[in-house]
């Protein structure tokens, strides 16, 4: 199709003659090599300043001394001991189980929440029922919902005194008395899992109901003409059609929640005794609380290197190549 | 169509319908009932008997959070701090992203991949050498220092969010402008930019959403009423007072309105800004 310039869109008066001063400067070294170059020199330097070098300096620290409490002990460079203490230190082994049980559960719990919740509002929508645009906009709320405000707004409805669900539960006869959720250690992880699983699971939502709606309906009429019912349409072609996102969502989440101990920090801070502790908010109390930096960081590293270890292994073994 | 076939139709659209209702139920409760908490007179609050529907009404709680309270403060804080990191993001990230969208040079792949990796890094790992380099440049307690310290995570996801939205742009349109005698700093700057507004928009909100949000950072980067911003202020009023959960609530409803406001209003973009990405791969 010939395109000739468009009214509205290009206006007459561009003549890059027009131009004047440091514009036409630019608007010349526009015309040369460099220019893509020039267009990704900021960011890069902003990313260099902010994320490279913190990251670097980050590891780097986690093979010194850096106490901002006792700058008597010096910074200097005292190789894996940080690590040594580490493999000793009971809180960090119990935050190495319970991150894995946080990650693993909370993200599995998320995934099928969201898998189902999209098959559903894919199939309203398909279906013309009333209503569904809306609820496709309502279930996205709690994903942009600031975790503080997710973190309080649990709390008081899981009040051992006031809790909206305590109430609801003891009249329903589920329970016979208010429990302190976030008291007991035995219920403690749990009931940060479900506040964490109402935050997160639209983020699946909002992705496989995205992926579900790229899937041409002819495959499915196809497949109801060979008399194929429901569940192997969905084993046959619903599925094959999700698992490369269904991969990239699942390393996404895990990142998330081995890494951000934002809902953790507001509800329950690590306890009852450790029972709540991950390695997160472990490393982020170690940094914020006794300002012990170099064991923080040698924490994070421990972190990524059990992110990158999972992404590896379970990319490859999902059988996911890369297009 | 056979009746038995409407028929199962029918009860899986029922099914369907009664599913939708359970989340979008799920979903909401949670922030009913706060939005009904802060309704509440304090007494109406700590009872022996729950109220479910408020009997009396009132906006005391409000009242109470705007003047005995810094909320003022921390929203200013939460505003300024907003506004500067979409700034730098949205400029930078509109730059790097139309590099990545039109043109084809080494290494542009190894980057664009190095953009989405770089998310894996923990932020508390981020955190402390950010901490150390603010405190060197005297940027530690200040708007300016952190709205830099979001451009970490937000910078990358702003450049691969404006990428697609780029990448929708017919090069046409540009090609067109060029053979007029138009530089590509012209043709950028009077041809994409105004056509790719909605996606810039919604690219602008999505960075703000996420600013607007954000608690670690702000915790472990401010120490005063001159920068701390709002979701810090408000876990901070939980250690001041003995669990104020009238004003506790209504904070939690004011923070969240400009959120569900501008949520609202490029929510079907932002859908398709942020699956369009991903969905490619």
């Amino acid at each position: 199709m010939p395109m000739g310039p468009r009214k509205g869109v290009f206006p007459a008066d561009s003549n890059p003659s027009i131009h004047v001063g440091v514009g036409s400067r630019i608007a010349l070294i526009s015309e040369t090599h460099a220019w893509a170059y020039l267009l990704l020199l900021p960011s890069f330097l902003l990313v260099l300043a902010v994320l490279i070098y913190p990251v670097g300096s980050g590891i780097l620290l986690s093979f010194r001394e850096m106490r901002l409490t006792r700058p008597d002990l010096g910074t200097a460079f005292i190789g894996l001991r940080h690590y040594r203490e580490l493999w000793s230190d009971p809180v960090f082994h119990i935050s190495l189980v319970n991150t894995t049980i946080w990650a693993l559960v909370g993200t599995t719990a998320q995934f099928v929440c969201g898998l189902i919740s999209a098959l559903a509002l894919n199939r309203g929508l398909h279906r013309l029922l009333p209503g569904m645009r809306l609820a496709r906009v309502l279930i996205l709320l709690p994903w942009v919902m600031p975790s503080v405000v997710a973190g309080h707004v649990w709390a008081l409805m899981l009040d051992s005194r006031l809790g909206v669900i305590n109430d609801m539960l003891v009249r329903l006869g589920v329970l016979d008395r208010y429990m302190a959720f976030f008291a007991d250690p035995q219920t403690a992880l749990p009931a940060v899992l479900v506040v964490s699983t109402w935050g997160a699971f639209p983020f699946f939502t909002l992705f496989y109901l995205a992926a579900l709606q790229g899937i041409p309906d002819d495959l499915y009429e196809a497949a109801g003409v060979d008399g194929a019912g429901l569940w192997l349409q969905f084993r046959h072609i619903t599925w094959p059609m999700l698992v490369p996102i269904v991969v990239a969502t699942i390393v996404l989440r895990m990142i998330g929640m081995v890494n951000a101990p934002d809902l953790l920090l507001v509800l329950t801070g690590g306890g009852p005794g450790h029972a709540t502790q991950v390695l997160s908010l472990f490393a982020f109390q170690k940094a914020y609380a006794e300002f012990d930096f170099g064991y923080a960081a040698a924490v994070s590293v421990v972190m990524m290197l059990m992110l990158m270890a999972f992404t590896v292994v379970y990319v490859r073994i999902s059988g996911v190549t890369k297009e | 169509m056979p009746p038995s076939q409407r028929r199962l139709d029918r009860s899986l659209d029922l099914c369907t319908g009664l599913l939708v209702l359970a989340f979008v139920a799920f979903c909401l409760f949670p922030l009913g009932w706060t939005l009904l908490t802060s309704l509440k007179p304090e007494a109406d609050i700590v009872t022996a008997t729950l109220q479910y529907i408020p009997q009396h009404v009132t906006l005391e709680n409000y009242v109470t959070l705007w003047q005995q309270s810094d909320f003022p403060t921390l929203v200013t804080n939460s505003v300024v701090v907003t506004s500067i990191t979409g700034l730098i993001c949205l400029t930078i990230g509109t730059l790097a992203a139309y590099s990545f969208s039109r043109y084809r040079f080494r290494g542009r792949g190894k980057l664009l991949i190095f953009y989405l990796v770089i998310r894996m890094f923990p932020v508390v790992l981020m955190i402390i050498p950010l901490f150390i380099m603010m405190r060197n440049l005297g940027l530690l307690d200040s708007r300016f220092g952190l709205a830099l310290a979001y451009t970490t995570f937000l910078l990358p996801l702003c450049i691969w969010m404006l990428k697609g939205f780029f990448d929708a742009i017919p090069l046409e349109l540009e090609e067109a402008a060029r053979i007029d005698g138009c530089t590509r700093l012209g043709a950028l700057v009077r041809v994409v930019l105004p056509l790719a507004r909605s996606g810039l928009v919604t690219t602008a909100v999505f960075v703000a959403i996420v600013a607007w949000n954000e608690f670690l950072f702000a915790m472990m980067m401010t120490t005063s009423q001159g920068s701390r911003t709002w979701p810090v202020g408000l876990q901070l009023m939980v250690g001041e007072f003995q669990l104020p959960w009238g004003p506790l609530s209504a904070g939690g409803i004011l923070s969240i309105i400009p959120i569900i406001i501008f949520f609202a209003l490029v929510q079907q973009s932002l859908i398709r800004g942020l699956t369009a990405g991903a969905v490619k791969g």
